[in-house]
């Protein structure tokens, strides 16, 4: 009976919790591609003008991002201009909070089908391994080895560190700058 | 509480063995159907495999309406438009796809055509476009290797955009795959060799990869086992039915296994091996096959071991230590390979193919990298990895 009642408000919490990670992973993802070179690298490859979008189906939250040129991603908000080119959807919230609070990487969601992309395949596979970069930036390295599907060897504490630390200034700046906006 | 999750979906209806043509007609006329085109390539009809699926319809007093049998080995979408014209005109109700993964990738996407209306081809490709089940559609595999009877999409050339455009849904899957070991008789030694091994890295990256689920695990062993068995056989008796019909049958097996779990790095390095050096793809699955394996092996220890028992029976199994198991099946699918070229010079390494170039390595790695298949491998992948690995497959 108690768990009947409360599973309307665990429902919100868990869209609440997905909501707030998507706008802080669209302001991050613009600012991983302001301060990391192998990130621009490979959104470099992208079209300028190209949107990409993750959002929960059926019109649940979304985060879009657009290419605005030398691998610079900016933050669009949850909702595109026009068609997006790249979406990838999660079939449900369930499987996005599974995604978004490292119960289940992303590689191992996309192996259990929770989630579809609409769109050129190989772009998705680039916009995933600038999404696990960045886990593996932003994340304490415990929490981000239950995101990435491996955790960059080559990723050493001083570069994570002073990336975090710009990334999450940019976040913050964003998110002020939104708020008072 | 485990996070396992996995799906599993394969609707095909399987007519495999001795007369399995001879049910064609008893399975269309069942879905309605009485006015069946065929849709295969010249190869096919020259080697008269056309014959006994047309003698067996007519049999039956079904007749073959229309037959297209000029399909390329990249087909687009002018021929795709071509043949739905064709099927029009003809007031055809059914497809019968005879061939290899070319003819039967035509089918499905005339198949669209000629159920959903249109010209163009161009204008169904993607993912879940389709939402309803289109006409009768029958394959009958004509090699050991692609599966494509039972997998749910389909790439067709956009000759115009110079493009490949993909297709993928549920509506595209066949009624039914007709497997008959007449069809693979005369399937020339190096074909043979290398569509088998193509069906053993389905077997084995759906075996290994990270979608695996228990459904296509048993698929997939009982396909790894079935070509251990037979490949050598069948390589030494070409005319040996029940063989022909064991590689047939797993291909199909494996094809049913990767479908449902995908597959990996094998794929991701074939595909783009296939793209800039046009190597055909079961040779590329060959060539790669146990340089991804050695690269995956810490990842993949425990399902790796266990196929040893499939590629070598239970008592090389038991008479391994549990913790050698898995490089003894590396050493196994080597061994097959040493033993492939022996009979038919399927080549083991890039430089034995005489297609590749050592420049063209690090094209291949990159693009390799941006493949679909990768997501799905056990390992991440950097680009100094696969060009550690082409190095390593290089000679």
């Amino acid at each position: 009976m108690l768990s009947k009642r409360l599973q309307p408000i665990a429902s919100q919490a868990r869209r609440a919790y997905v909501e707030l990670m998507f706008q802080v992973m669209g302001r991050a993802l613009q600012a991983i591609t302001e301060v990391d070179e192998a990130a621009r690298a490979e959104t470099s490859q992208l079209p300028v003008g190209f949107l990409f979008e993750m959002q929960v189906m059926p019109a649940g939250p979304s985060l879009v991002v657009e290419h605005i040129g030398d691998g610079r991603l900016k933050y669009l908000g949850d909702e595109a201009p026009r068609a997006v080119d790249l979406s990838i959807q999660f079939k449900h919230m369930a499987h996005a909070f599974l995604v978004m609070s490292f119960q289940e990487k992303t590689a191992v969601a996309f192996a259990h089908d929770r989630m579809l992309v609409d769109g050129d395949v190989s772009l998705a596979i680039k916009m995933t391994r600038v999404l696990n970069r960045l886990e593996a930036f932003i994340l304490p390295k415990l929490v981000a080895e239950r995101a990435v599907k491996e955790y960059p060897a080559t990723l050493k504490l001083p570069n994570k560190l002073l990336n975090a630390a710009r990334i999450y200034l940019k976040v913050a700046t964003n998110l002020v700058e939104t708020v008072r906006a | 509480m485990t996070n396992k999750y996995y799906e599993f979906f394969c609707p095909v209806k399987v007519i495999a063995g001795k007369a399995a043509l001879e049910h064609i007609p008893f399975e269309l006329t069942s879905l309605a159907a009485k006015r069946p085109m065929i849709i295969t390539d010249k190869g096919v009809r020259a080697a008269g495999l056309l014959e006994p699926v047309i003698a067996a319809c007519e049999e039956s007093g079904l007749d073959i309406v229309s037959i297209y049998d000029d399909v390329p080995p990249d087909s687009s979408t002018t021929v795709v438009g071509a043949i739905a014209k064709l099927y029009r005109k003809e007031k055809c109700d059914s497809i019968i796809a005879v061939g290899g993964g070319s003819a039967i990738d035509t089918g499905k996407a005339v198949n669209i055509l000629v159920s959903e209306g249109g010209d163009d081809i161009a204008e169904y490709s993607g993912a879940g476009i389709l939402k309803k089940a289109l006409k009768p559609f029958f394959v009958v595999p004509t090699t050991a290797g692609t599966g494509s009877e039972v997998t749910s999409v389909a790439v067709i050339t956009d000759e115009k955009r110079g493009v490949k455009l993909p297709y993928s849904s549920p509506f595209l899957l066949p009624n039914a795959a007709v497997i008959d070991p007449r069809m693979t008789l005369t399937l020339p030694p190096h074909i043979t060799a290398a569509t088998a091994m193509d069906a053993l890295t389905h077997a084995t990256e759906a075996f290994t990869c990270m979608a695996k689920n228990p459904l296509s695990d048993a698929y997939a062993t009982a396909a790894v086992k079935k070509i251990s068995q037979s490949l050598l056989k069948v390589m030494d008796k070409p005319k040996d039915e029940d063989g022909r019909l064991d590689l047939a049958q797993a291909s199909t097996m494996a094809g049913i296994a990767f479908s449902n779990s995908m597959v990996g790095l094998v794929h991701s390095l074939g595909h783009a091996t296939g793209a800039i050096c046009h190597l055909p793809h079961g040779l590329c699955m060959s060539l790669y096959l146990p340089y991804v394996l050695e690269f995956n092996l810490e990842s993949i220890r425990e399902p790796l071991g266990d196929l040893l028992l499939h590629l070598e029976g239970p008592e090389v199994y038991s008479a391994t230590p549990a913790a050698r198991r898995a490089e003894a099946s590396i050493s196994s699918i080597r061994k097959l390979r040493d033993e492939l070229y022996k009979r038919c010079k399927l080549p083991r390494t890039l430089k034995e193919t005489e297609k590749v170039l050592e420049s063209q390595l690090e094209d291949i790695a990159t693009m390799a990298l941006d493949d679909g298949s990768i997501m799905f491998n056990p390992r991440e992948v950097s680009l100094d990895d696969t060009i550690t690995i082409l190095r390593r497959a290089w000679a």
